[in-house]
């Protein structure tokens, strides 16, 4: 009976092991043998060929060198990478991958799929496009600043956190999610190279899995504050000399049942930070001027930014959700384009401004 | 259905079924059992009246200064028949048996001789040779009584009834160990502890049979369910505030003679973590620090394995500004994290063990050589990580969270069968470990109760004194897993 009793114990605990999916057969994964790898920087080579790089060893104060591969493939290089250096290039830790401009406007699909079917990989990987030889700019400040790539990932992820209002951050599963989903346009952050310096330039539209364009600095603020953060730290107005802060937006969208007009209410909140023109804010007529200045800008500019995603047939607000109503069939995305595409608009602001200054009745 | 059960109360079985044939007492008898005993003692004396009466004792055993008091002065000057007159104590005692009276002469009794009559009495003279009351060493606690058990039974079970003033404070002793003639007493309150407990320990102590008892631990391997287990079944305590509050919620309190530990049981899993200074804080803080007390626990038994695991096996889960730390502590090292832990935990063990052993003032030395020697030179020298030697030392002092020694000492050996699983498995060694302990912890029983009650089986009103301490006012109720005869712990009831 004990033996009964023993085998049966057994088979469970077999059962269960073999119920989690463990192999009995492991990597080795033990730290101080393995280099995880937190970034890698996908340029294009040729016509064919991929070039791929990252920085050895990641993550320890030791001297860094850059390794730069040109591969047919990724893993590939992934794998190369392991024959030249020391130690094993793991991907679990991959935090960062930077795409060339030129490779993303050819379409990302092909490369980001390779990281979406890798259980070692996480999602939560930031993706950004570099303009300029981002392989320059790592190997020049290689002996300026030690863990370069580590602060990269900071940055990055210091801007993602608790939507910081600066930058358009996107992960590799919100990436995903809007590439597949038929009413969204993916866009992510671009980042301009030059010999020592990485400059946020904007944010990178996407139609599909191709790169079409990239919203300046001036459109991407508004673009922050009608979508992505909804939050700017600061907002500069240049046309009325005014700087706003903490500005906060609330967006109400509506849609004609007909899908051929749109009504954009954005209510703005936010405190005057600097003022540089003419205008005496102690008045009351002056601020109200003031306020209508704004006004007038941000209707324009927002007009603008829209218009330039009806040329480019990019919908990154995700308007087309709206469409969607229950116990109804939604329409195709070709459908939404081409009503997208033909949309006529009113914007509205609703501006609310603490001037910080007192105000004459 | 568990009331059900064993409804008769099995009458006791008090002394060890005797396997000597019992021998009249005569004197020639006494003479030969005291033969070579250096300090046994034979005194012929003459009363006031004339009459011849012999004393007999163990002189080592005896209060000298009571024995004139109480024998030798009233024979000299006071005049009466018999010889049990002479005697102030009121516990004098006829004996038959030779047996009877070798143990009166091994408790401490002197034994009279009338030689006139032939009769032999015993007047209890015990020398009461005991240190003073003093401060629980193993459960100290900053609110509350500061008294503890001594070696003197009868100074316990006094310190216990001072709590108790109640007559149904019911004690029944036994003698067990055929060297040590240890007397063991069982205390418990009738009308509230259930009679099957009671029923059940008699039995068990009754079934012992052993040579020497010296500690109440020893006592408790001898009634324990489950005797292979890592995890004390009865609770040692040395608090008689802890005994009087057990008793009153219908547990029972075992008290061994010249043992300072007394033994509470049935008990659960979750006793072990609750200490007698939970009652007298206030109910928030209380709740807090059993928490804290819980995590401790669990910290201390998870945490080296969980580092174990990861810098094995899952480097993909450390978040990058810690693995940043490790791959910098971990990049010049010679052992491997199980084996880097495993020579740091044995090291930990066989300094807590020293401690231990050592006089107080090697123990300051030994901790200045633990504490730097071992911790910083250690790293220094390239054999272990920092991060590991902070772990460490998170995992040694939150061990010592628990109340219970006995837990905190078992603590360390599921750390290492943990560590173990951690290395070969990873997390789902350290998953796989955790569902052993709880199932095992699910089949353990004290005094044939649930153990792991009243998480399993489920008692959902027991709750509120478990994790969390609930204000007293709302504990209305004793324990419903310990089924006590009388269930609620108020008089008028609304």
């Amino acid at each position: 009976m004990r033996w009964i009793h023993a085998a049966f114990a057994l088979t469970i605990l077999s059962g269960i092991i073999a119920t989690t999916g463990c192999s009995p057969f492991v990597e080795n994964n033990t730290i101080e043998e393995i280099a995880p790898v937190i970034f890698w920087s996908l340029n294009q080579s040729d016509d064919r060929h991929l070039e791929i790089s990252t920085l050895v060893p990641p993550l320890i104060h030791e001297k860094k060198r850059m390794l730069t591969l040109k591969v047919d493939l990724q893993k590939q290089g992934g794998k190369e990478f392991n024959l030249i250096y020391y130690r094993e290039l793991k991907p679990g830790q991959l935090r960062v991958i930077v795409i060339n401009e030129e490779l993303a406007r050819k379409g990302v699909l092909p490369l980001i799929s390779t990281y979406l079917m890798d259980t070692d990989i996480s999602q939560r990987l930031y993706l950004i496009i570099s303009r300029g030889n981002f392989e320059e700019f790592m190997r020049e400040q290689l002996n300026e600043q030690a863990n370069l790539d580590y602060f990269l990932y900071r940055m990055l992820k210091h801007y993602e956190a608790s939507n910081q209002g600066e930058m358009s951050i996107l992960n590799l599963h919100q990436f995903k999610n809007k590439l597949f989903s038929p009413y969204a346009d993916p866009y992510l952050p671009l980042f301009e190279v030059k010999k020592i310096n990485l400059t946020y330039k904007g944010t990178a539209m996407f139609r599909h899995d191709k790169m079409i364009n990239m919203l300046p600095l001036m459109d991407d603020q508004i673009f922050q504050l009608i979508n992505n953060d909804h939050y700017l730290k600061l907002f500069a107005v240049p046309s009325s000399d005014v700087i706003l802060g903490h500005v906060r937006s609330k967006v109400d969208i509506d849609l004609d049942p007909s899908y051929k007009n749109m009504t954009i209410k954005i209510d703005l909140t936010g405190r005057l930070e600097e003022y540089r023109g003419n205008k005496n804010l102690h008045k009351r007529e002056d601020l109200a001027k003031l306020h209508q200045d704004i006004e007038k800008y941000l209707v324009s500019r927002t007009s603008d930014l829209l218009k330039t995603m009806q040329q480019w047939k990019i919908d990154p607000l995700e308007i087309g959700t709206r469409t969607l109503h229950p116990f109804s069939k939604p329409i195709s995305d070709s459908e939404w384009l081409n009503l997208w595409e033909k949309m006529k608009f009113k914007i509205e602001y609703r501006l609310t401004i603490q001037p910080l200054v007192n105000v004459n009745q | 259905m568990f009331s059900k059960k064993n409804k008769k109360n099995n009458d006791p079985t008090k002394t060890l079924p005797s396997t000597t044939v019992q021998t009249p007492v005569t004197l020639d008898n006494l003479k030969r059992v005291l033969a070579n005993i250096d300090e046994a003692e034979i005194i012929e004396r003459q009363t006031n009246n004339g009459q011849q009466v012999m004393l007999l004792y163990i002189r080592s055993l005896v209060n000298l200064e009571r024995l004139n008091e109480a024998i030798v002065e009233p024979l000299n000057t006071s005049s009466h028949l018999t010889i049990h007159e002479y005697m102030i104590s009121s516990k004098v005692s006829r004996m038959i048996t030779l047996e009877e009276a070798e143990t009166h002469l091994l408790r401490g009794n002197v034994i009279l001789y009338g030689m006139d009559h032939e009769e032999f009495w015993a007047v209890p003279l015990q020398n009461t040779l005991s240190r003073s009351i003093q401060q629980s060493g193993t459960e100290t606690i900053i609110y509350g009584a500061k008294d503890s058990f001594s070696e003197l039974l009868e100074q316990n079970i006094t310190m216990i009834r001072r709590r108790i003033p109640l007559m149904n404070l019911k004690t029944e002793s036994f003698t067990i160990g055929s060297i040590s003639k240890t007397e063991v007493v069982i205390l418990y309150i009738e009308g509230i502890t259930n009679p099957d407990y009671v029923s059940i320990a008699r039995k068990k102590i009754a079934s012992i049979d052993f040579d020497q008892f010296l500690d109440s631990s020893q006592v408790a391997a001898f009634m324990e369910d489950h005797k292979h287990s890592v995890f004390p079944q009865f609770q040692e305590t040395d608090r008689p505030d802890s005994c009087a509050f057990s008793l009153g919620i219908g547990k029972l309190v075992i008290l061994v003679g010249n043992t300072s530990y007394a033994l509470i049981a049935p008990i659960t899993f979750f006793h072990l973590f609750q200490s007698p200074e939970d009652y007298f804080l206030r109910w928030i803080i209380s709740s807090f620090l059993r928490c804290i007390r819980y995590l401790s626990f669990i910290i201390s038994v998870t945490l080296i394995p969980f580092y174990v695991a990861v810098t094995t096996h899952h480097y993909q889960m450390i978040p990058l500004q810690i693995l940043f730390v490790l791959l910098e502590s971990r990049s010049k090292l010679p052992f491997s994290p199980f084996w880097e832990a495993f020579l740091m935990l044995i090291t930990l063990e066989i300094i807590k063990e020293a401690s231990l052993r050592m006089p107080t003032k090697s123990g300051q030395t030994l901790g200045v050589i633990g504490g730097i020697v071992i911790g910083q030179a250690t790293v220094a020298a390239g054999f272990s990580s920092n991060v590991l030697i902070v772990l460490v030392g998170i995992s040694a002092i939150a061990s010592f969270l628990v109340p219970n020694y006995e837990v905190t000492k078992s603590n360390s050996l599921l750390q290492f069968i943990l560590l173990i699983l951690a290395a070969y498995l990873g997390l789902f060694g350290i998953l796989l470990g955790a569902i052993g302990i709880l199932t095992h912890l699910n089949a353990l029983s004290s005094l044939k109760q649930p153990y792991f009650a009243p998480v399993a089986p489920f008692y959902l009103k027991e709750w509120k004194d478990l994790f969390i301490r609930a204000p007293l006012p709302w504990m209305k109720t004793r324990p419903e897993y310990l089924h006590p005869v009388q269930k609620w712990r108020m008089s008028r009831r609304r």
